[in-house]
Order: structure tokens, then sequence, then C-alpha cells
């Protein structure tokens, strides 16, 4: 956490709700998201209780178990979700387009459009993770668990949750998550974890503070939980007892009694959902009034090509996503994901002033005024020849900068990219820092007229976002099957490492 | 030792002391630093109850269908004298076929009472550790006893195996998947921790029959379902670091002394019950009791303590740092409360052992004001 | 506010008032209200029974309760299935215990039944058994054939925990002594796989459904035996089942153990005959007196 964003949420506090940190969105979000709420049955690895599922507010598909212990009901229940998800997946993968050929890439296929799932919080994306390794492999020929349509939901909930861990990826988006990055409520991070109590700080209802709504919506009666947890008062309650009956009733035969307890479990069960249901289409409301990033749309373009190359894979005859992570794949993976936070963090921050405001409080970025400068200084390169090397003198009051051998870009002027060659501490709090152009100077002949700020301008320096020059780690669908595995959740611990047994 | 237990049950007050059991134990270790938590537990006080009645009721819990399939699992690994685990402590130890032996000590005949079946159990494993004729090899629902600042403790592990390998194992079965070899990391650390206070508690049972501790096996055995089944699977699990952490605790409640000589005379949890078992005693006047013992609220409380509720709305209104958690009471280090830091923020003259940090809050909050008008 | 002339409707929105009073006052930990509105709930739950019943007298099903004969089960065979399912329970117990010849919890009882014999065999049912075959026993000793009596522990001689046994087997066989469970579940497995094989040849009176329960139980006995099962076939393919080598492996197990087994039975047996009267002898010996081991204290 940035001293910006800790020091908003002593000021919402004050202030009584939830303070802004982001100008725009950093996540792409289609016209036609697909909300997922969904809960378990405590106790189980993964035993779905019920979900309401569908595009619009008023346009959800209710499914409940009566018996989630059943392995014939849970399978009825997965036949069903896959039912709604993967016509709604076919529809995007039909929007399948050429792409010409562009200097050093050849042509190839891109779907124009993907889905995007928006589920309540991060134990719902772990939950379908747990989903998908649960149901994407076939059962053996012949028998009840060949459900074609099943192991098909299995592995696209792999890949979403997969996608999910990327950071910048809008494929799968946990509404806590998304939320809590553009708000710094008064509360703590365990407790933005919370879609209820989020919303709370963020629009508290009139006459009610933050931290009043948000004490409000603790009680889990008034405020089903967000799933996929169901709160234990309503397990005891409500659940457990028509189970009991329900089950008793088919077992004596008694139809009567079966189809009303039937009814009300799914009412019961519907009564947890909607709340979160509702609450899932505000946020996203409020996500959609925040103006979109401009580097968003090729995060989006990235997640397309996933989409598409993941669709052509189970197209051609593809194997389902293994379940052993290897080694190897594991270190890959890690290297692509810290690639990836950089990317994604250094492109926010060109795209959005609370960034890079964030960035200037941990020193990975600094703005100040130039007080010196020499735009026509040349140097001679390792060949001989004279060339431009312009410098300039920054006084900042920001901490200085901790990265040396960065490639560092102004917003405003993106054409022009700079390093840190000189920091002097000048009186209290302030530095000076001499920055070299290194690029987009022009050259002795021809010098680019703005390639160096004036005296007295005010400038901003953050990271340039780059693959940092690293070759392209071949897509996990262009990766033979032995070496790539599934991504286990962060919060798990690999028990493989103790003496298995 | 008799002043302490009389100054204890004097805080208690009226109320019967709530047993602690393994989880309430290892619940000590979450936050050691809280005084308010550790004298509480150490009067065997009802946190839950006393927590409602100070107008803070605070509620996490499992769900009976948690429970239930806890239970299930369970007995499923042990029906039939536990032939599920016999199969995989052949597995995996090389059990030798001969050793079957079940000996359950659930009840001492028609009796279930504690200290019974911990003699029982004593009888048992003291045999079985000298070497006597029939050493059993899985001892079903043990009773172990342990003093914790002053009162026993009775509690109950899943099950005891021996001998392996000459020692004696702790089995802790619980029902969490362990999926493609991996589970949820805070249940391990839970299960973990939970076998650890049996280990101490066997230990202590050997000590005090003249026996070497050593005989106790410091890793615990954790079976669980294998992925999205009921198969179950072993794993043995190194406990040392979560023992010696507990040692620890568990000699500060032994020392709880030192705190008790802090307290103000007269403070008390007495809940001041009436005669039909309804406490009476006013929220006010109960919660002032309460904090005039200091606490250490952080938001992880939240999922330990029954105390929660009350120490955050403490803390809220304290304007504590706390109650944003670790992240930002580290970056504002050397500042308390909300109040002073938007203070310095804004402007006011620090202290000197503030300097640092009002540089941070006036640079943040330059930065803020400065967007708040770009944005405007 | 209770008054008869609710409705029905009326009474199902006071229900669902009730139920969410109930959570929240357990969410506020209020032991009292929980329990008071435990109560009020219950109470009107049975209410809710009555005008439900009173309002459709069609349902068909309530006839049925729990001292009623078992309905017969759609898998009983075709042949003498009325007089099958109307085998008292405790015959059913007998006739299964005698196909196991070893003391059983009511969950393997009912699991054997289910998979060898027709008709219906609740584990519920069994709850009651030992104490009305004790009650019988004890008003006119010896005027039944058996009595269905729990096992007894070797050490005082009590009753076992939920194992059923049948007066007239040899003491030495009601016992349990340490090593006794595992001997007993290896005696189970032999007598589920002969059981297995024998029925097999039954033809059309064995429907498939029991024998497919039957396989099932077997597997899950065969899988915590050494040797029991074949080697796994295919990744993700159970190893085939066969009843002769589950037997066989059982049977090489048992070796292992009965000796020392049938030990400590008859050592207890012999010390039950001299102390125990009959009564005691079958129903277990309440008193705590412990065997062996009176000085450890």
């Amino acid at each position: 956490m940035s001293s910006l964003a800790a020091l908003a949420r002593l000021h919402a506090t004050r202030q009584g709700r939830a303070e802004r940190l982001r100008q725009v969105r950093h996540h792409h979000l289609v016209d036609e998201p697909l909300v997922l709420v969904i809960l378990t049955m405590a106790g189980e690895a993964a035993a779905p209780l019920a979900c309401m599922v569908g595009t619009g507010r008023r346009q959800s598909t209710l499914l409940t178990v009566t018996q989630p212990r059943n392995r014939d009901q849970r399978r009825a229940f997965y036949a069903q979700l896959a039912a709604v998800i993967l016509p709604h997946i076919r529809r995007r993968e039909n929007t399948l387009q050429q792409l010409p050929a562009r200097p050093g890439k050849p042509p190839r296929q891109r779907c124009a459009d993907a889905p995007q799932i928006i589920v309540a919080n991060h134990a719902t994306v772990d939950y379908l993770s747990l989903v998908g390794r649960s149901i994407r492999f076939q059962g053996p020929p012949n028998t009840t668990e060949t459900d074609p349509s099943i192991a098909l939901l299995g592995r696209w909930l792999t890949f979403f949750a997969e996608r999910a861990e990327y950071p910048g990826s809008s494929m799968l988006l946990p509404l806590t998550a998304q939320l809590a990055a553009h708000w710094a409520t008064g509360q703590s991070i365990l407790e933005d974890e919370s879609l209820s109590k989020l919303l709370a700080w963020i629009e508290p209802p009139a006459g009610l503070t933050g931290v009043q709504a948000a004490l409000r919506s603790e009680n889990p009666v008034l405020f089903p939980p967000a799933g996929p947890a169901t709160d234990p008062t309503f397990d005891a309650v409500e659940l457990e007892p028509r189970m009991i009956t329900h089950q008793q009733a088919l077992a004596s035969g008694d139809h009567l009694t079966a189809a009303r307890t039937a009814t009300e479990l799914q009412d019961a069960l519907a009564s947890q959902l909607r709340p979160t249901w509702n609450q899932v289409w505000d946020g996203l409301a409020l996500l959609r009034a925040i103006p979109q990033a401009a580097r968003s749309v090729r995060r989006w373009e990235d997640d397309r090509d996933h989409f598409t190359s993941h669709s052509l894979h189970i197209t051609r005859g593809g194997a389902p996503q293994p379940v052993h992570d290897q080694a190897v794949d594991a270190a890959r993976r890690l290297a692509r994901l810290e690639r990836a936070i950089h990317m994604f963090e250094d492109e926010q921050a060109l795209d959005d002033p609370f960034v890079l405001a964030e960035r200037r409080t941990v020193g990975t970025a600094f703005a100040g005024v130039v007080v010196a400068r020499e735009p026509d200084r040349q140097v001679t390169s390792a060949k001989g020849r004279r060339i431009l090397r312009p410098r300039f003198t920054i006084r900042t009051e920001d901490p200085p900068p901790i990265a040396r051998d960065q490639d560092l870009v102004d917003p405003e002027r993106p054409r022009t990219i700079v390093r840190v060659r000189e920091v002097l501490p000048e009186q209290q709090d302030m530095h000076l820092i001499t920055v070299e152009v290194t690029a987009g100077m022009g050259s002795v002949s021809r010098p680019a007229a703005d390639a160096v700020p004036e005296l007295d301008e005010l400038v901003c320096y953050t990271a340039w976002p780059s693959q940092w020059g690293a070759a392209e780690f071949p897509s996990r669908e262009q990766t033979p099957w032995t070496h790539t595995g599934p991504s286990a959740p962060q919060t798990f611990t690999d028990l493989s490492e103790a003496e298995q047994t | 030792m008799n002043t302490t237990t009389t100054r204890l049950n004097a805080l208690r007050g009226g109320q019967p002391p709530v047993n602690h059991n393994a989880r309430t134990l290892v619940g000590l270790s979450v936050n050691p630093g809280c005084a308010r938590r550790a004298l509480l537990d150490a009067c065997g006080a009802d946190k839950g109850t006393v927590a409602r009645q100070a107008g803070h009721p605070w509620q996490f819990g499992q769900s009976r269908f948690a429970l239930a399939r806890g239970n299930a699992f369970e007995q499923q690994v042990k029906e039939y004298g536990g032939a599920r685990l016999l199969a995989l402590l052949r597995e995996s130890l090389d059990l030798p076929v001969e050793q079957v032996a079940y000996i359950p000590l659930k009840s001492v005949g028609d009796s279930t009472g504690r200290e019974q079946r911990y003699r029982q159990t004593c009888r048992a494993l003291v045999g079985a550790a000298r070497g006597g004729p029939d050493p059993g090899t899985l001892y079903d629902h043990p009773m172990l006893r342990l003093n914790v600042g002053g009162n026993d403790v009775y509690l109950e592990p899943d099950l005891i195996a021996f001998k392996i390998g000459d020692r004696f194992y702790i089995v802790e079965i619980k029902s969490f998947p362990v999926i493609d070899r991996q589970a949820n990391g805070a249940q391990v650390a839970a299960a973990t921790r939970q076998a650890s206070i049996y280990v101490i508690a066997l230990q202590d049972l050997f000590a005090t029959n003249g026996l070497d501790p050593e005989l106790v096996a410091t890793s615990v055995f954790l079976v669980t379902p294998k992925d999205f089944g009921n198969t179950p699977i072993a794993t043995l699990v190194d406990a040392r670091k979560q023992i010696s952490m507990l040692n620890r605790q568990l000699a500060r409640m032994d020392r709880i002394d030192i705190l008790l000589d802090l307290l103000p005379s007269g403070l008390t949890f007495d809940l001041a019950v009436d005669t039909t078992g309804v406490p009476t005693r006013p929220a006010a006047n109960l919660a002032a009791d309460l904090r005039r013992i200091p606490a250490r609220y952080r938001p992880e409380c939240m999922a330990h303590c029954e105390l929660a509720g009350l120490c955050r709305d403490e803390a809220r209104q304290n304007a504590s740092l706390d109650v944003y958690g670790q992240g930002v009471v580290d970056i504002f280090g050397g500042v308390d409360t909300t109040h002073t830091a938007l203070a310095l923020a804004e402007g006011r003259q620090p202290s000197d052992d503030q300097a640092g940090v009002a540089r941070t809050l006036r640079h943040a909050e330059r930065l803020r004001a400065a967007l708040a008008e770009g944005a405007a | 506010m209770q008054n008869n002339e609710e409705t029905l409707d009326e009474l199902e929105n006071r229900l669902a008032q009730l139920r969410r009073a109930l959570r929240l006052a357990m969410v506020e930990r209020d032991a009292a209200r929980v329990a008071q509105l435990r109560q009020q709930l219950h109470r009107a739950e049975s209410l809710w029974e009555d005008k439900a019943a009173a309002e459709q007298p069609v349902s068909a099903a309530d006839a049925s309760d729990a001292s009623a004969p078992a309905p017969v089960s759609p898998d009983a065979p075709v042949s003498e299935p009325a007089l099958a399912a109307l085998l008292p329970t405790r015959e059913q117990v007998h006739q299964t215990l005698s196909l196991l010849e070893v003391p059983a919890a009511p969950k393997l009882i009912t699991a054997v039944h289910e998979a060898f014999f027709p008709g219906e065999l609740p584990a519920s049912r069994l709850a009651s058994l030992r104490r009305d075959e004790e009650r019988s026993y004890r008003s006119a000793p010896n005027a039944r054939p058996y009595y269905l009596c729990p096992a007894l522990t070797a050490d005082r001689l009590a009753p076992a925990r939920a194992l059923l046994t049948v007066s007239t087997w040899p003491l030495e066989r009601r016992i349990m002594g340490a090593h006794s469970p595992r001997v007993d579940f290896l005696t189970t497995a032999t007598k589920i796989a002969s059981a297995l094989i024998s029925y097999s040849q039954l033809g059309p009176r064995w429907t498939p459904d029991a024998q497919t329960r039957a396989e099932r139980l077997l597997r899950s006995f065969a899988v915590s035996i050494p040797g029991a099962l074949g080697p796994p076939t295919l990744a993700g393919h159970v190893p085939a089942l066969d009843p002769d080598q589950v037997g066989d492996a059982a049977k090489a197990e048992l070796s292992v153990h009965l000796e020392v087994d049938r030990r400590q039975r008859s050592e207890a047996a012999t010390w039950a005959r001299d102390r125990l009267s009959e009564a005691e002898r079958l129903f277990g010996n309440r008193l705590a007196s412990v065997r062996n081991s009176a000085s450890a204290d």
C-alpha cells in the first residue's frame, strides 16, 4: 500500500465515505458480462448448493440442488450451468476474425469479442477454479460421468480462473478487488473482502456514515454473505431441516412433501443469492461510471488472444489442462506473472494521475521543475560517432528514484525516453535529479524540437512499460502438455513438500 | 499459586469457568501480545457471553454441515478398528502386519467422565511406553490433561498411534480436502497447531510418569480426504515450530500474575447473573471494566476472538490506526491515531520523533490535494 | 397470536418470521432467546403439519410410521416378497448376523442386509433393539430361542459400543479384545466374499442392484486389506474386484492375528464365566470394575 492510499483511508473515515483512488478504470467491461453468484455446501470440497447466473439484472437463471452431497444431482447442476455458460462462450467464439499480417507477425486469428465473467469476490474465483478442477476430466466411457458439456464447462472454468490470476486480465473479475482498487474505504483490507461492506462505504445509505453502514451490513441475516460460503445460521435454521424433511419424504414416497420442501429449499436459496446478485449489478454500475483507461484496450486484446487460442486448442481436440504444476512450468509462470505485474503497473501510471501520484510516494516516479538544461549536449559513442545526448536537471520534493537503469517517460511527452544519471540531495526534502535523454532526441543534424523541456517547466517521470526485452514465452496453449499445469491459488500450501504418504 | 487462582476466580466472577480445549488453547497463540484476551482466557471467562453482555456480540462459527462432514469422515477413517488408517500406516511407514491392536478410550465402561478417561489413557499409554506385554497400535479418542495457568485442561486427540519407530504419533483427522497434493494453508496451519497442543499434553503425560517426553514424535499425522472424494490420505507434518511457539505461550499463561498485578482492584468480568440465570450487569459498566485492560486489536482478531467487535469499536472510538490493519500502521509508524496523522498531513508542527512520518504525510496530502484539484 | 383461526398462509408467514428471528438471536448469541424461539418454531411447525394434513387428507404416505411393517422394497425379489418384508426387525438382524458370524455395528448390518436379503432394514430401527431385547429377557429369561445382545469388552466385560451379537454364539466370539476389531473385520470380508460367490449363482433371485451393493461393500473392505485388490489398471480406472482374491488375502492376514486374538478372548471368557451371572454375560457388566489393572491408580 502506498502512503497516498493509506492516507485516503484516513480521509474516508473522517468524511464518512470511501474516497476515490483511481481516475480511470483499468479493466475492460464488456457490454454483456456474465454475472455468476454461487453458493456451496459447507464442509464439502466442491458441492454447489445454488447459483444465479445471467447477463442482466433482470435476466437471471436460478439453479439449485436439494442434496449437494448426491453425485447425480451435482452433475445435473453442472449440466444446467453448462447449458447457460457454454452457449454464451460459443457466441463469442463465433466472432473469429482473420487478422492481416503485420511486420514481424504472420497473419493470425482473433475473436472480435470474448466472454467476461463477473463474480462477487476472490473466494468465488478460487471456488470456480476448484469446480473446474473437479469436472474438467471426463469419466470412463459409458458412465454417468461422460457428459461432454460438463467436462467442457470444467475446462473453461479452469481457463477463466487461470486468467484471473494474470494482472490486467479482465476475463474473470472479482468485484470486491475491482471496487477496492478504485476506492479507499475507512476499514481494513480484510473487511474490504466483503462486498456489502465495501458498498456500504462507497455509497452509504442516506443518514449513515460508511462505518455505520458497514457495521449494519455485518449482520448475515440482513445481508447474506456473497458466497460461496453460506451463513451458518442459514444452514442451521433454513437449510438443514428442509433437506432432512425432503430426503425423508423422498425415501418414504411422499411426493407431496418432497415437492413442497424442494420449492421451499429453492426459495430459501434464492433469498440468499438475490441480495448479492443485486449488489454485483450495483457495483458494476459504479465501475461503468468510471471512464476506461486507454491502455486497457490493448490488454483486452491480449485477453481475446488467449481466449481465441484456448478456443482453437479445444476445437482441435487438445487435452484438458493437466493437474500437476511441474517445477519448470511453475517457474516460467511466476516469471510471466512478475513481468505482467510490472507491465500492468507501469501502464496504469501512464493512464492515471492517481497511480502516478501513488508511485511518487514510493520512489518509482518523481515530479518537479526543470532547473537546468543542456539540450545540445553531445557524446562520442562506442563506435566513435558524435551523438546527441541532451541532459536536464529536475528539482523534486518526491522521494528520490530507486531504480537507475530504467527507461523513464513523462506521460505528457511519451515520445522521449530518459534515464537517471545523477541524484543530489539539496536542501531539506529536496533532490536534484539529472536525467539524460536516451530516445526521441533526434540526431545531431536534426534534433527533435521538444525533446528537452523548458526551464521551470513541470515534468513527471515514471517507468516506461516494456516487456523487459525478455523472449516471449509460448502461450499455454502452444506449450506441450508435459510442460503445462494448472495454477494453484496462492493461498494454498503445497503439501507435496511435506513427506507425502 | 493459590492467590493467583483466587484472583483469577474473582476476575471471572460468579459464572462457572469455561473449559479450555485444544481450539481455545491454540487461539491463545494467535495474538500473544493481547493482555485483555490473555486475562479473560486465564480466568476462564466465557468471552462470547462477556462480549455480548458488554453490547458487542460477535459471531463466528462453523456450519453444522461442516461439523457433520467432519464427524462422518472421522468415523469412516476409524471404523472396523481403524482399518483404513492401518492401511495408510502400512503403506507409508511399513507398519508391521502384526500391529493391529485397537484400544477404544472414548469411554470407560458406561462412563465418559474426563478424569476417569484420563486415568485409563495414562494406564494404557504408560503401560505401552514401558514395554508392557501387549502394546496397542491405535488408541482411539484418548483423554489427555494439561495444566494451564493453574487449571487442568482436558484434551481429546482423534487418535494416538504406537509404535512407529518406537514413538507415539498424534493422528489428527480433518475433512478439508487435499487436492492435487495441495491444501488450504490456513486449514493446514490450524490443524497442525491443534495437533501440537496434543503433542505437548502427551509429552507432559510421559514426563509426569517419569518417562522420556522424546517418546512423542514432533511430527504429526494429518489424515484428510484426497481430492474430491472420501479416500483418506495421510501426510506427516513437522510441527516443531508450532510446538515451541505454543510452549512459549503456555509458559506465559503461567506468569499471568504479572498481568494481574497491573490490574486496578475491584475489576471483574462478573455478569451479575440473577436467580433465573439472566445476566444483569449493565453493558456500559462491564465494557468500562474490559477497557481498563489494554487490548491489541488487529483486523485478524475478527476471525479468532469473540471480543473482536468490542475491541474494534474501542479502537475506532480512539481513532486508532489499528482498525486499518498492519499495512497502514507500518506506513505511518510513530503515529497512533487518525487525528494525529491527519493533523500532521495538514501541516501541524510535528514533534522530533514524528519528523519522518510527518514528511511522508505532508507529501501524500499535497499529492492528494493536487489530484482533487485536477479531478474537479 | 397463535389462534386456531390462523390460515395456512398466515401460519407460513409466522414460520418465516420465527426462523428469521431465530437466526437474528443466534447472531446476537442470545442463548435464552434462541431456546425460546426454537420452542415457538417447533410448536408452529407442528401446528402447520396438523393444518396441512387436515387440508390434504389424501396424503397417502402419512400412514407409514416407524412401528408399521417396512414397505416392500422395489428391489426385493419377485418371489416371496411379502413374507420377506414382514420379517420382524430382530429376525432380519439375526439373519444378517448369522451370515457374518462376528459382532457387527448397525451400519454394517444394514449394508449386509441390503446386499443379501430382501426387505428394508434402516439403521434407525436398530437403535432401540438392544434395550428391547434386554427388557424381554429380564421379564421372561430364556423365553426366546435367541436374544440380540451387545458384544462385551475384554477388559471390563462391559457392553461394547454399538456392536450387536447373538446370544447363542460362544462367549469367546462375543468378547472384543484389542485385536478383535481387526480379526472381525477380516472375517467379515471373507464372509461377504463367499456370500457374493454363492449368491451370484442364484441367478435372477438376486437382483443386479443388490449385487452392485454387495460388490461395493466388499470393495470398501478390500481397499484396507493387503493384496486383496489387483493392481490399478489404466490411470483413473479402479482395479478389478475378485471375491476369491479378497477372501484369500483376508485369510492370509487372519492367520497372523488369530492366535493372539483367540488367547485374549478366551481368557476374558473364562473370567466372565467365573464371575458373571447369565444376564451379565449376555448384556454386559455394568459395574466399573477393571480386570487385570486394579493396581494402576
